[in-house]
């Protein structure tokens, strides 16, 4: 599930949320430039740092990468057996290591396995990028960077009752396999039919008590003036301060530098 | 004579939901009086939501249907001034705090109100303070409102909705999930609102105890139209009445009531409370009293004889140094040692947090120990599954609408069955059987959701029934229903108990506790506190206070009387009335 918003002082918290968003960005752009692994692994390292300066909680991320590994496998796979020779500009890349089916046809080529790890080790650095913004940027500061960047009030206020009725749909959710567990309901039946038919108990309550809610939920909004002007007072103003010039020096320098290393001297492909 | 400005006038109010035949608030003309405080009873289904929301605009504005008769607010025509506007003149709160909270901490709730308005955040953040500070949540601004025990939710709820300083303030049973502590809380936080300014209060509630002192006037309707109004005390002494519009009596009223009948007190002698009820009582003993204390104690030990020496050797629980810890946190029990034998009917009572449901999941296996070991009828619930416990054990749980998926009543009944694997024709005849029992029989081919709350209840109740099971769980069987469904619920509890069913039930309601239950467990911090029969527990008053338990009506009045009964503690009305058995005057004792 989503990793909430941890209170903290680093440097990172104190970042205005549009320096971190231009951050996020940054990290998305620099991730999809290089098709080497061993790049890829310099970034990973690189967002890693900026995890481990937050104090990420490396429980929670652990538990979100696990059920992870049977994709991961899958993709190196995959891509290995997928990706013809004369797709990488490398020759050592182009190396054919084997054949899966007689009369050379499926070739696993060495380019195609990097290319998997390629996948796999962007897919951590965002996945941990991600996480340093969500833990580090309160929810309001979203919805205040939503604002800014002239996002309609509506569509930021669902979000934020969105995420606001997530542990209570859960709790919901956990309610409801209880109360149908006690009357016998069983969650491994064998079959195509078998585990549809028994999520069916769980999942018409689910949608019932959610309707219900929605509706006491609109009431509630209503006797609180929502919707009376388009706009509403914002909890807290953002503003530049400058630490954040000096970050955003900092990412679009590293930036630079990167699409030189990439288009001037032709580093990082396969 | 000076003219009293009324803060909700309605004239010939009727209103009729789209989808319905009878409309649910009938030609309510009412006047509420600036700075007052009424409280608003009735049965379910007498229309006090629908009337609550009439008074905001939310009916006709959000929900159409046809809306006939003048509303006035504090001046303002209901109809023609928007719903977001009429918040700043009249608040209201609605019944489950949950959805109303909309923010994810508490100041940023607080908060939602007066941004809408576009108040300058400087002022916003001082009116939030004041606010949080007058509900009793001072310094929660950053708590996050998922955490909040259910009566702070519910506090919450009415701090949004007064932090737009409304001159009226609505609320819809704002105690009727909340445990007694929570109730307390509510309570003593409208009464402090009360003092500070000059709030009109409408209150909707179904218990009476709190609101007698309180409430300057009573309105009570009944089917949607104006049954009574009057001072609570007129109300409350007159117990055919209350009964009539299926309001609960207060157990004090309920003697006094049989001695006005005799004619032995004026109508208004009918005590509300303990002290007069002890003086009461202490005046009429020596004139017409008779005493039988000999005899009541001696029946009083045989049925507790019969209780031990049960008739089946096998225990319905067997609970032996059970631990059990939630991830990574406190331990939620703490070595509890438990046996219940079959037959018995055992109450579970302590204050949110104390290990009641957490207990009770054991003896079906939702949850498994941690360390120790829980066997039910003879089983032991690491070895089997929830699943094939639920064929011996049964669970009804809160809240029906938690496990009601089925399109008829009639198929919802049979989804415990089909799981159990029984044959078609059994199937049929336990439904047959059941839908009798529980007095369901005419709405077997009904949506389950188009029925009442007490309703779905029954239907919860009836989905477990059909499994027969040897014990059965009962978690705050009546939490919301109205004094007539409390009734029904408990006759039908005490008939199955009656038949042989062993039944452990939670309960926040210490009257319902006393009367039903021939155990009564106390669980505190994890641990039992107290565990025997109701008279024993309920005579340990210092000790129940510190849970936060307050016994039932009957048994502190009868602990007042202590000198009178002897230390014995009476749980009945009738108990106390038995006194008075010959009815005739004796003159002095």
């Amino acid at each position: 599930m989503l990793i909430e918003f941890i209170p903290g002082d680093t440097l990172i918290h104190r970042l205005d949320v549009r320096t971190k968003m231009f951050g996020f960005l940054g990290f998305i752009i620099l991730s999809f430039l290089f098709k080497d692994p061993k790049y890829q692994l310099l970034i990973l390292t690189l967002t890693g740092i900026l995890a481990f300066w937050i104090k990420i909680p490396l429980r929670k991320v652990g538990g979100m990468l696990v059920p992870l590994i049977p994709i991961i496998l899958s993709i190196i796979l995959i891509t290995g057996f997928t990706f013809a020779p004369e797709r990488f500009n490398q020759v050592s890349s182009q190396t054919i290591l084997f054949y899966a089916l007689p009369g050379d046809r499926l070739g696993a080529t060495v380019g195609g396995f990097l290319m998997g790890a390629t996948f796999i080790l962007r897919l951590f650095s965002m996945m941990i990028a991600s996480s340093v913004l969500t833990l580090t940027t309160p929810m309001d500061d979203f919805t205040q960077f939503f604002h800014k960047m002239k996002v309609p009030v509506e569509i930021s206020m669902m979000l934020t009752t969105a995420i606001r009725f997530i542990p209570t749909l859960d709790k919901k959710r956990r309610l409801i396999i209880e109360a149908q567990k006690a009357r016998g309901t069983k969650f491994n039946d064998k079959g195509i039919v078998g585990p549809i038919r028994s999520y069916i108990p769980i999942m018409i309550p689910m949608f019932i008590n959610s309707i219900l809610m929605a509706n006491s939920l609109s009431m509630a909004m209503l006797n609180r003036g929502y919707g009376l002007t388009r706009t509403w007072t914002a909890l807290r103003e953002i503003s530049f301060a400058p630490r954040d010039y000096w970050a955003i020096s900092c990412i679009v320098l590293l930036l630079t530098v990167a699409f030189i290393v990439r288009y001037s001297l032709h580093l990082g492909v396969l | 004579m000076e003219l009293i400005e009324s803060a909700i006038e309605l004239k010939n109010v009727s209103y009729r939901y789209p989808s319905a035949v009878e409309p649910s608030v009938k030609n309510v003309s009412l006047i509420v009086k600036k700075g007052t405080f009424i409280v608003l009873m009735g049965a379910t289904g007498a229309g006090k939501t629908t009337l609550s929301l009439c008074l905001n605009g939310l009916i006709p504005q959000l929900l159409e249907g046809e809306l006939t008769g003048r509303i006035s607010v504090a001046g303002h025509d209901v109809r023609k001034t928007a719903v977001q506007s009429l918040s700043r003149v009249l608040g209201l709160v609605l019944q489950d705090p949950e959805t109303q909270i909309i923010g994810r901490t508490v100041e940023e709730d607080t908060a939602f109100g007066p941004r809408n308005f576009l108040i300058p955040l400087v002022e916003i953040k001082q009116r939030v303070n004041q606010i949080l500070e007058k509900v009793r949540l001072k310094g929660y601004n950053q708590r996050l409102t998922e955490e909040l025990s259910g009566g702070e939710k519910q506090r919450l709820a009415i701090a949004g909705v007064l932090v737009m300083e409304p001159e009226i303030l609505v609320l819809d049973e704002p105690t009727s999930e909340l445990d007694p502590i929570g109730r307390s809380e509510i309570y003593e936080t409208l009464d402090d609102l009360r003092r500070k300014k000059d709030l009109t209060i409408l209150l909707v509630e179904h218990s009476s105890e709190e609101v007698i002192k309180k409430a300057d006037e009573i309105v009570v309707l009944n089917q949607g139209e104006v049954a009574w109004s009057g001072p609570p005390t007129e109300l409350f002494r007159n117990i055919p009445l209350l009964g009539q519009w299926g309001i609960r009596p207060l157990p004090v009223s309920q003697i006094g009531w049989e001695f006005y009948e005799k004619g032995w007190i004026s109508f208004d002698e009918i005590p509300l409370d303990i002290p007069s009820a002890e003086g009461m009582l202490r005046a009429l003993l020596p004139i017409y009293g008779r005493w039988q204390r000999a005899v009541q104690g001696q029946s009083m030990d045989m049925i507790l004889k019969q209780e031990t020496h049960g008739p089946e050797k096998v225990n319905a629980v067997q609970v032996s140094d059970l631990i059990y810890q939630y991830n990574s946190g406190q331990p939620a029990l703490r070595g509890i040692n438990l046996t219940i034998e079959s037959g018995q009917f055992v109450a579970l009572i302590g204050q949110n947090g104390a290990g009641k449901t957490t207990l009770a999941k054991h003896f079906n296996g939702l949850l498994k120990p941690t360390s120790g070991e829980v066997s039910v009828e003879g089983m032991n619930t690491l070895h089997y599954d929830t699943s094939e416990l639920s064929k011996t054990i049964g669970y009804v749980f809160q809240n029906p609408d938690h496990q009601i998926f089925s399109a008829t009543v009639e198929k919802e009944l049979e989804f415990g069955l089909k799981n159990a694997g029984f044959k078609s024709k059994e199937i049929k005849e336990r439904i047959e059987q059941v839908l009798h029992y529980t007095g369901l029989e005419k709405l077997r081919s009904v949506h389950p959701f188009s029925l009442g709350k007490g309703e779905r209840q029954m239907i919860a109740m009836a989905s477990i029934l059909v499994l027969r099971p040897k014990l059965l769980i009962i978690d705050e069987p009546t939490t919301g229903s109205d004094w007539a469904g409390v009734q029904t619920m408990m006759a039908l509890i005490r008939k199955l108990h009656a038949a042989g069913t062993t039944i452990v039930m939670i309960s926040h309601d210490m009257d319902l506790v006393a009367q039903y239950a021939k155990r009564v467990i106390v669980l505190k911090d994890g641990g039992i506190l107290l565990d025997g029969t109701p008279q024993d527990v309920f005579s340990h008053e210092q000790i129940l206070l510190d849970s936060a338990i307050i016994p039932p009506q009957l048994c502190r009045l009868s602990s007042q009387l202590k000198d009178i009964l002897a230390n014995e503690t009476f749980i009945e009305s009738s108990e106390f009335t038995a006194l008075f058995e010959s009815g005739e005057k004796r003159g002095c004792l």
